[in-house]
């Protein structure tokens, strides 16, 4: 027995001393809303899908392939937006998602999913082919995140203060697939 | 003469100590159940509140048991918010302090598991794994090909196997930085598969781990999976060296039937006191006994008794 506690408590020491201060694996993936940075949230996270159980559009997925992210939540902003009403930071067990109150100011400080990346040849209105408006109809912040500017009220973003939920590129017609959310990459 | 067939855990009845076991059972039902309910309840309330049915609706109320409020009952037994309580796993929560770190709300989840693991030792794979209906198919599959005439392996995979894949599992993880147990650990999984195929319609490649696992019980090695390769039924053996719940022969009253030993998953052996810290704590050796000879006693814990004392 003494022999074996040994053993363990050298092999723990080890995989202490082994510890990465980010993960190794970091996909670059847009994460739920109050995510921890990448590279963290993967460290935090325990897979348990009760932030997928409790959101309201099903927006939050899992990866069914074998890779080490496959236990974590993320989101296809494409095909579902995120409407931030912070259910899934309430309940997450474990923190990786920080808990956040669904008040439009809190989240508009604390929330960073991705970086809004507008193709202004493909945009309706910046290309001169329609007079869209659609993402900042939909938009959470207007004016803040996205304004109209011109004669043609085409759409300027400003990273800085969009929260990366998405609902933008969601709303964005199929064939112009003009805006898209990009994960964050690691610090 | 055909030569007999050897004696399967389906041929044992369970005779006494039958209050214990239908605990045991409604315990376990209910654990299994949350993990394939749970998903199509809430799965059920998004739809009907997506669908906008009426606020006096019965669908809607149906969908959501307790309106303006989480629901009482969200996850899986390996990490569960019941009315607002919540648990996590100790093997998972330990992950997470091996890379993460501790926090006090990391203390508070965790501490329940520990505190009934220490109590009442591996009692999690024996009254709540969501593991365990597949076990009991492996095992129905073993009778039922033991009965055809054939020959099933049973390979004796020594016990310290599941140590050596625990610190595996947590190196790799230490390594990597990143969770692996919820790849690797069933419970886990099973829960996440079972989301997976109700939300999305679709299963992960996690559901091979589960589906090998089964296979191995079922070919190689009788429950061989939770005995020696499981990292948390490692884990909840070595929390429970503390435990103080043993199981306890009379010697007078044995008749050396084997019939306990027989029905064992874990491979205790109760008719020679040959139990260790696996013990899952199901009771079936107690239940199956036929001159009732084993029963539950309050004994020194397995850590603190003399290597004498030990099997």
């Amino acid at each position: 027995m003494k022999r074996r506690t040994l053993i363990g408590a050298l092999a723990a020491a080890i995989a202490f001393a082994a510890v990465p201060k980010r993960a190794r694996a970091n996909p670059k993936k847009i994460r739920p809303p109050g995510a921890l940075p990448p590279g963290k949230f993967e460290q935090a996270c325990i897979g348990c899908y009760r932030c997928a159980e409790v959101c309201p559009t099903k927006c939050i997925e899992f990866p069914s392939t074998f890779s080490l992210d496959q236990a974590t939540p993320f989101i296809d902003t494409a095909s579902r937006a995120c409407v931030l009403c912070m259910k899934c930071t309430q309940a997450c067990p474990t923190d990786a998602l920080t808990r956040l109150a669904a008040d439009a100011d809190v989240v508009f400080q604390s929330v960073k999913m991705g970086v809004p990346k507008l193709t202004r040849s493909k945009c309706l209105p910046w290309n001169g082919t329609g007079v869209c408006r659609l993402c900042y109809l939909v938009c959470p912040y207007p004016d803040k995140a996205v304004e109209l500017v011109g004669p043609q009220k085409a759409p300027l973003f400003h990273e800085s203060a969009c929260v990366g939920c998405g609902l933008c590129e969601e709303a964005c017609p199929e064939l112009a697939q003009a805006i898209v959310i990009e994960p964050l990459g690691s610090a | 003469m055909a030569p007999r067939r050897p004696l399967q855990p389906l041929d044992l009845t369970l005779r006494h100590g039958r209050w214990y076991q239908r605990t045991r059972v409604a315990f376990l039902t209910f654990s299994v159940a949350l993990t394939f309910v749970l998903p199509l309840w809430h799965l059920h309330s998004l739809d009907v509140a997506g669908a906008g049915f009426a606020q006096d609706s019965a669908w809607f109320r149906l969908g959501r048991a307790f309106p303006d409020q989480p629901p009482p009952f969200v996850g899986a037994p390996t990490s569960i918010s019941v009315f607002g309580l919540e648990l996590v796993d100790p093997l998972l929560a330990g992950g997470v302090a091996l890379v993460h770190g501790v926090s006090w709300k990391w203390v508070w989840t965790v501490l329940p598991g520990v505190v009934l693991v220490l109590l009442l030792g591996r009692f999690f794979c024996g009254w709540a794994c969501p593991y365990l209906p597949i076990l009991a198919a492996s095992n129905v599959a073993r009778w039922f090909l033991t009965g055809l005439g054939f020959k099933l392996l049973d390979v004796p995979v020594p016990r310290a196997a599941a140590r050596v894949a625990l610190v595996g599992v947590l190196i790799v993880t230490a390594l990597t930085g990143a969770q692996v147990l919820p790849l690797v650990y069933p419970p886990a999984l099973i829960g996440r598969e079972v989301f997976h195929a109700v939300f999305y319609g679709s299963l992960g490649l996690g559901a091979l781990v589960v589906l090998g696992a089964f296979l191995f019980d079922t070919f190689v090695s009788r429950a061989g999976f939770c005995r020696s390769l499981c990292p948390g039924g490692a884990m909840f053996s070595v929390m429970s060296g503390l435990s103080p719940l043993r199981v306890v022969r009379e010697k007078s009253k044995c008749t050396d039937c084997t019939v306990c030993d027989v029905v064992c998953n874990l491979g205790q052996k109760p008719m020679t006191d040959k139990l260790d810290t696996g013990c899952e704590r199901c009771g079936k050796c107690i239940a199956s006994c036929p001159t009732k000879a084993l029963s539950f006693r309050v004994a020194k814990p397995a850590l603190f008794r003399a290597p004498e004392e030990k099997p």
